[in-house]
């Protein structure tokens, strides 16, 4: 996609990123890099120096018990932990050669770069057209909105179903097809990273596999992060997963089929093989 | 530990491949005794009761199905359920080659002489009970030593099913040498000599293919316990 009036190639809204910085740049292929990143939630560590680098247009799946960190991570990297006032944030989250949490970085600009797609599907109480167009009116698109809308929903292989119904109430749509609307509406705004909270585990089945088949083909144009309470899920859609553990610790970043089979950490393999957890 | 059930399912399953390893070891006792005495009632006992180590196989072979299907399991556990399915596979077909060993025996006893069927018999045994032992103990490196030994079990029996050959060969030069004259070659003798001859190289051939049975659940123990597919290849 392109034509949106933003700069796509700066986060920030006003400040360039410092010539200077001597922090070590991410690989080539690094879509999103955490360096020694802790989290706290007032005296609670949620996240503890965490550092892993996520490839570009891969699926990276986040596991682990609950309360283990992993959608905290997941919420820093567009920094939706800002709006937790006790969340407290050290380390850093590289995005686009530049640590999100720097000063002159605008978190409107970087979640238009680092969409979300949240556990239940949330479209806005308007017409399936103005749910996807939203996100394009924020940011003062120009271009032609409703081949955007076209684009976003062929995207999220919604488009065959509402194409006739593009005035209809998001809201009339089923969980599936909200979840997906969602996803169109995540994707309308051209990012280049796709955060997903568990995106099927207010879904029936089918509509579940509808998406996770969505998730494959978003990956050849998206770098996609998921977490995910289902490991059979994140064994199936993702290239990569992350084992978070108790008190925030990434205790294995691996390939999922190395993860699956064999992983280096036998907690790693009690808590997929279900021993603990 | 969460998953009890389950456990004791991946467990129960790791016992039972163990026990259908030490039944199909005992069944290769058999046919090896009955090959080489030509204990005819042991033949048949071996042939008779094979049905029950099918038996075995298709239920842990139902089980495993159903690990897998309705349990997802994975890492360990997934090696231990795809590895037990192929391993039970071999020792069947190690069962299955028991009985051909035990008729091989015959109503008038054992195999032809040049065959030491208790000795590369027992080889070949001892191979499956030593791999069975390794899954059972979880044992990288008797696995390894089961996989390297295979080369010397099979010049072995080669060194037999050549034995086997030059005996005819000899036999038969010697039959041509005792007559006098243009007389026709005894018939009879010669078919019965080839009979017994094609019987030793098959006797030879089964066990041989036993002791590479025993290498199979060797690879597939090994893979089972450090996730290395170097034996299977």
């Amino acid at each position: 996609m392109s034509n949106t009036t933003s700069d796509d190639s700066l986060i920030t809204t006003e400040v360039q990123a410092d010539s200077n910085d001597d922090r070590a740049a991410p690989a080539a292929g690094t879509a999103v890099a955490a360096r020694d990143l802790d989290v706290f939630y007032g005296d609670e560590q949620a996240i503890d120096d965490v550092t892993m680098e996520i490839p570009e247009k891969r699926v990276t799946a986040l596991i682990g018990p609950s309360g283990c960190g992993k959608s905290t991570f997941l919420r820093c990297i567009n920094r939706m932990n800002d709006m937790i006032e006790i969340c407290r944030v050290e380390g850093d989250v590289e995005f686009g050669g530049k640590n999100v949490y720097d000063g002159d970085v605008d978190p409107v600009a970087l979640r238009r770069k680092i969409g979300m797609v949240f556990q239940k599907p949330n479209p806005f109480p308007k017409s399936i057209r103005d749910n996807v167009a939203y996100g394009l009116k924020i940011q003062g698109f120009d271009g032609d909105v409703d081949a955007r809308v076209e684009e976003s929903l062929k995207g999220a292989a919604l488009w065959d179903e509402v194409k006739d119904q593009l005035d209809s109430s998001g809201l009339e749509l089923s969980g599936g097809q909200q979840q997906r609307l969602c996803i169109a509406r995540a994707i309308a705004p051209d990012p280049e990273v796709i955060l997903m909270d568990e995106p099927t585990s207010a879904l029936d089945p089918v509509a579940a596999s509808k998406i996770e088949d969505l998730i494959d083909d978003l990956a050849e144009e998206y770098t996609v992060i998921i977490v995910t309470h289902n490991m059979q899920q994140a064994a199936r859609i993702s290239d990569r997963t992350a084992v978070f553990l108790t008190g925030g610790e990434l205790v294995e970043y691996d390939d999922t089929a190395k993860i699956f089979e064999d992983p280096e950490e036998q907690r790693v393999e009690d808590y997929i093989t279900g021993k603990f957890g | 530990m969460p998953r009890e059930n389950y456990q004791a399912r991946l467990d129960e399953l790791g016992a039972d491949v163990v026990a259908m390893g030490e039944t199909v070891c005992d069944r290769l006792d058999d046919a090896i005794e009955a090959a080489v005495s030509g204990d005819e009632e042991l033949a048949r006992s071996v042939i008779e009761t094979d049905h029950e180590v099918n038996e075995t196989y298709l239920a842990l072979e139902d089980e495993c199905t159903e690990l897998l299907a309705l349990q997802q399991p994975v890492a360990g556990d997934l090696r231990l359920v795809t590895a037990s399915f192929k391993i039970i596979t071999d020792l069947e077909r190690v069962a299955d080659l028991a009985t051909n060993v035990a008729a091989y025996g015959g109503p008038e006893g054992g195999v032809h002489d040049a065959v030491d069927v208790r000795a590369l018999g027992d080889g070949a045994r001892e191979m499956v009970a030593d791999a069975v032992a390794a899954y059972a103990a979880r044992d990288p490196d008797a696995c390894r030593q089961i996989a390297a030994s295979d080369d010397a079990f099979d010049d072995r029996c080669r060194e037999a099913s050549e034995a086997v050959v030059r005996e005819l060969l000899e036999a038969d030069r010697a039959r041509n040498a005792a007559r006098d004259g243009p007389e026709p070659t005894d018939g009879e003798a010669l078919e019965a000599s080839l009979d017994e001859v094609s019987q030793a190289l098959l006797a030879v051939r089964d066990l041989e293919r036993i002791a590479d049975h025993a290498v199979n659940v060797a690879a597939r123990t090994l893979y089972m316990i450090e996730n290395d597919d170097e034996l299977i290849y």
